[in-house]
């Protein structure tokens, strides 16, 4: 059918089939708004109970009251935003099938593997939740503890596992199709451990935890703001401030080698996120920039020469392909898929530094720095990690456009014909705004309860 | 046997426990519509005791049999995801509000105007889900539905999936969820120890497991008249029909005596054997009239893969499992 229509408009001038394109429009906005809003809830979902468990144990080894309520009341967080990470996931989990049951029909045997593992490290992570959650009173401290470790493990491997079904559309591999375009031979092992799993898993790792750790330290600058004297709320930062400025340290490096395998793998993307239109040796690193696609050049960046060949290949003087090697139709959104690189690589910088600033002073007088400009930093940080976050998704998931699966199923192939696709997309914004706003009138409440008399 | 049949088994035994464990969570959602009106906190804080250790790891039996079904059979996944989106996106907004609700009413703790206003958001959409994910089935075992071998869908996108059969399935899935919800309540508040909550629950359990065997005998008349095909399977299965009258009754007998570990066991009975009997009614079709399993199976590494991952999986899983409902849902002094 959709063959049909494109002959169609290719012999006889006629215009575009409108119900696709409008589809693939609003289908894309879906799902990028779903899982934009869902990935920061699932990022908390692996980083706090790493927090949680660090407060409750320095709890029970130092017999200190004080660490255990803020673990206690954590965990009253984490149950609130762990509820919402779950049904925000459910929602992706459906959409998958529901927005593109032709890349679920053809592909969905081959990236079924670690779909599968991440059901049961999902289901593990769900179990000892509740056994966490409701647990206080039944089971001995230090058991009470040890039932939070397998949260934070299958937290992160049910992360690990989901992003390497995404790594696998980026680089797929594992399967043999034939003329009609049906799957007939699958290695799931050999799909899952394609060439961007470990890259991708890693960075996305260390970014939830940067924005756990982050979003938790900006929160309680923002009280010690209005209260600089409490005890409670500066173990609280300080520990998210640890979490969060020792992933921001790890970054860096991830991100570089994220960025080899893309300059490997992706060529276009690599290109797009660098506004590189022309293949050149010594390529510069552009520093800002908005990329022009007509006229196919980067204006008002700073051009820092050799640099995007030696980040890319470990050589000042390396050939980088540019997207004129690439037909036009193969391009991603240029200005989108560079501006979003530079916000995230920026604000990670920025993060970064302020982490050593951080460190440095811990290091060197054992406490953190003590005036208001590094508490107004630390509120700025949990906004800007998010966003760096939500950049980076962009980078990958916009950057690897115009394919569902890089090279082999086009989107737009993959979209469904159901029709109302905007009227859902306006419905899912709306009951998503309940929901945000809901979750956080809630956490508000939490926040507002007195610590208990002993702490 | 080929491994896609093992695969079906896990699938079907996945569906089947999210209905006896999922179900009654959404169930407790339901009957929350009756305790919204109560005057004391007791049935509330019951609610909150039996369904909020256990609800989010009960969820996970559905996310667990959607991704073995993309799997193992993407082709019936690619046509069920086109003819049923509609009920499907219905199902989720249900399971979306369900769980914040539930959530939100927990720990909004100083807020009696958010608390109200989440406990009926939770009520509602306990309600929704269940009704279309009834809607939905009911709509494939009606075998009305316009799908062809190659996975696509023929019908229409808006109300194709608006079948007699699917909407007398909607109902019965409703009151399915009550009746697992009243009965193993009866069961929790009797590990409470709180007679009044005992008696309550008895009686909601009661009326509701009378009704429910009406209900299913009509069902079975509906049946016969709407899926002939569905029903000529089912009159093969005839055993599984008559365990799901003996469990049935049996829970209603259990009931009747005070006996709630038994009632909670037959009434799961009941539901086990009508859901395995549809399933081996509907065989060897996924999505009748045109997706059987042999036409919609993924390739055979990726289906042994799914065993070994399913087998392992279980390894794990089993003794978690186990732990959790040991902690919240044995008797007193079990411990």
């Amino acid at each position: 059918m959709l063959a049909a229509i494109q002959t169609l408009v290719a012999d006889g001038g006629l215009p575009a089939p409108t119900q696709t394109d409008a589809n693939l429009l609003w289908a894309r906005l879906q799902m990028a708004f779903t899982l934009g809003v869902h990935i920061v809830f699932a990022c908390l979902g692996v980083g706090l109970p790493v927090l949680m468990l660090a407060a409750e144990g320095l709890g029970l080894r130092r017999g200190d009251p004080l660490w255990t309520a803020l673990a206690r009341r954590w965990a009253k967080s984490f149950a609130v935003l762990f509820a919402v990470g779950a049904v925000s996931g459910t929602v992706l989990a459906f959409e998958l099938g529901l927005l593109w049951p032709r890349f679920m029909g053809t592909f969905g045997a081959v990236i079924g593997l670690p779909f599968t593992l991440e059901g049961f490290a999902f289901f593990l992570e769900a179990i000892f939740a509740g056994i966490y959650l409701y647990g206080w009173d039944k089971l001995s401290p230090r058991a009470h503890w040890w039932s939070g470790v397998p949260i934070a493990l299958s937290g992160a491997a049910s992360a690990w596992f989901v992003v390497t079904s995404n790594a696998w559309m980026n680089t797929p591999q594992g399967f043999a199709v034939d003329a009609s375009g049906t799957v007939v031979d699958a290695d799931p092992i050999a799909a899952m451990m394609n060439a961007a799993t470990w890259p991708q898993t890693t960075h996305m790792l260390v970014a939830a935890y940067m924005v756990s750790g982050f979003l938790v330290a900006g929160f309680y600058a923002a009280r010690l703001l209005r209260r600089p004297d409490s005890r409670y709320d500066r173990r609280a930062l300080a520990l998210g401030l640890a979490l969060g400025g020792a992933a921001s340290l790890l970054q860096p490096a991830v991100g570089h080698w994220a960025g080899h395998v893309v300059a490997a793998t992706q060529p276009a993307k690599l290109a797009a996120r660098e506004g590189q239109f022309h293949t050149e040796r010594r390529a510069p690193l552009r520093l800002g920039g908005l990329p022009d696609e007509e006229r196919m050049e980067t204006p008002w960046a700073i051009e820092l020469p050799g640099g995007l060949s030696f980040l890319a290949h470990n050589d000042f003087d390396a050939e980088v392909q540019g997207l004129e090697e690439f037909p036009r139709s193969d391009w991603p959104p240029v200005a989108i898929v560079h501006v979003a690189f530079q916000l995230m690589v920026a604000i990670g910088m920025a993060l970064l530094a302020l982490s050593l600033v951080a460190g440095w002073s811990w290091w060197r007088r054992g406490a953190l720095p003590a005036g208001r400009w590094f508490l107004v930093a630390v509120v700025a940080s949990a906004p800007a990690s998010a966003l760096a976050l939500e950049a980076g998704w962009v980078v990958t998931e916009v950057g690897r456009q115009p394919w569902i699966v890089q090279g082999v199923m086009r989107t737009e192939d993959a979209v469904t014909d159901a029709p109302g696709l905007l009227a859902v997309l306006c419905v899912t914004v709306a009951i998503y705004a309940v929901l945000v706003l809901g979750c956080l009138s809630v956490l508000r409440i939490l926040a507002r309860q007195p610590l208990p008399e002993d702490a | 046997m080929g491994p896609e049949l093992i695969v079906l088994g896990i699938l079907g035994a996945a569906l089947i426990l999210y209905a006896l464990l999922g179900g009654a969570d959404f169930g407790a959602g339901i009957w929350e519509f009756n305790t919204a009106f109560q005057p004391g906190d007791d049935e509330r804080e019951l609610i909150q005791r039996a369904v909020g250790p256990v609800w989010e790891a009960n969820h996970v039996w559905l996310l667990f049999a959607l991704v073995l079904g993309h799997t193992a059979f993407p082709l019936a996944y690619q046509a069920a995801a086109q003819a049923l989106w509609l009920p499907l996106l219905l199902a989720l907004a249900g399971i979306v509000f369900r769980g914040v609700g539930f959530v939100f009413r927990a720990y909004a703790v100083d807020s009696p105007f958010l608390r109200s206003v989440w406990g009926a958001v939770f009520a509602l959409a306990s309600t929704a889900a269940p009704f279309f994910f009834g809607a939905a089935l009911g709509a494939v075992a009606s075998g009305e539905l316009a799908f062809t071998e190659a996975g696509a869908y023929a019908g229409s996108y808006l109300t194709g999936w608006i079948q007699p059969l699917g909407i007398f399935t909607a109902f019965f899935a409703v009151g399915v969820c009550s009746y697992l919800a009243a009965v193993y309540f009866t069961r929790e508040a009797a590990n409470l120890g709180n007679e009044a909550l005992v008696a309550t629950w008895r009686r909601r359990a009661l009326a509701t497991g009378a009704w429910m065997g009406i209900l299913a005998a009509v069902g079975l008349v509906f049946l016969a008249l709407e899926a002939p095909e569905l029903w000529s399977g089912l009159a093969a299965g005839w055993l599984l029909i008559a365990a799901s009258a003996v469990s049935g009754g049996a829970s209603l007998w259990a009931l009747a005596r005070s006996r709630f570990t038994a009632a909670s066991l037959a009434a799961a009975g009941a539901v086990v054997a009508v859901m395995a009997g549809w399933m081996l009614a509907q065989y060897p079709y996924l999505l009748p009239p045109a997706i059987e399993v042999e036409t919609a199976k993924g390739p055979e590494p990726v289906l042994w893969g799914a065993v070994i991952a399913a087998s392992l999986g279980a390894a794990l899983l089993l003794p978690a499992l186990a732990l959790l409902f040991r902690l919240f849902k044995a008797p007193p002094g079990v411990d």
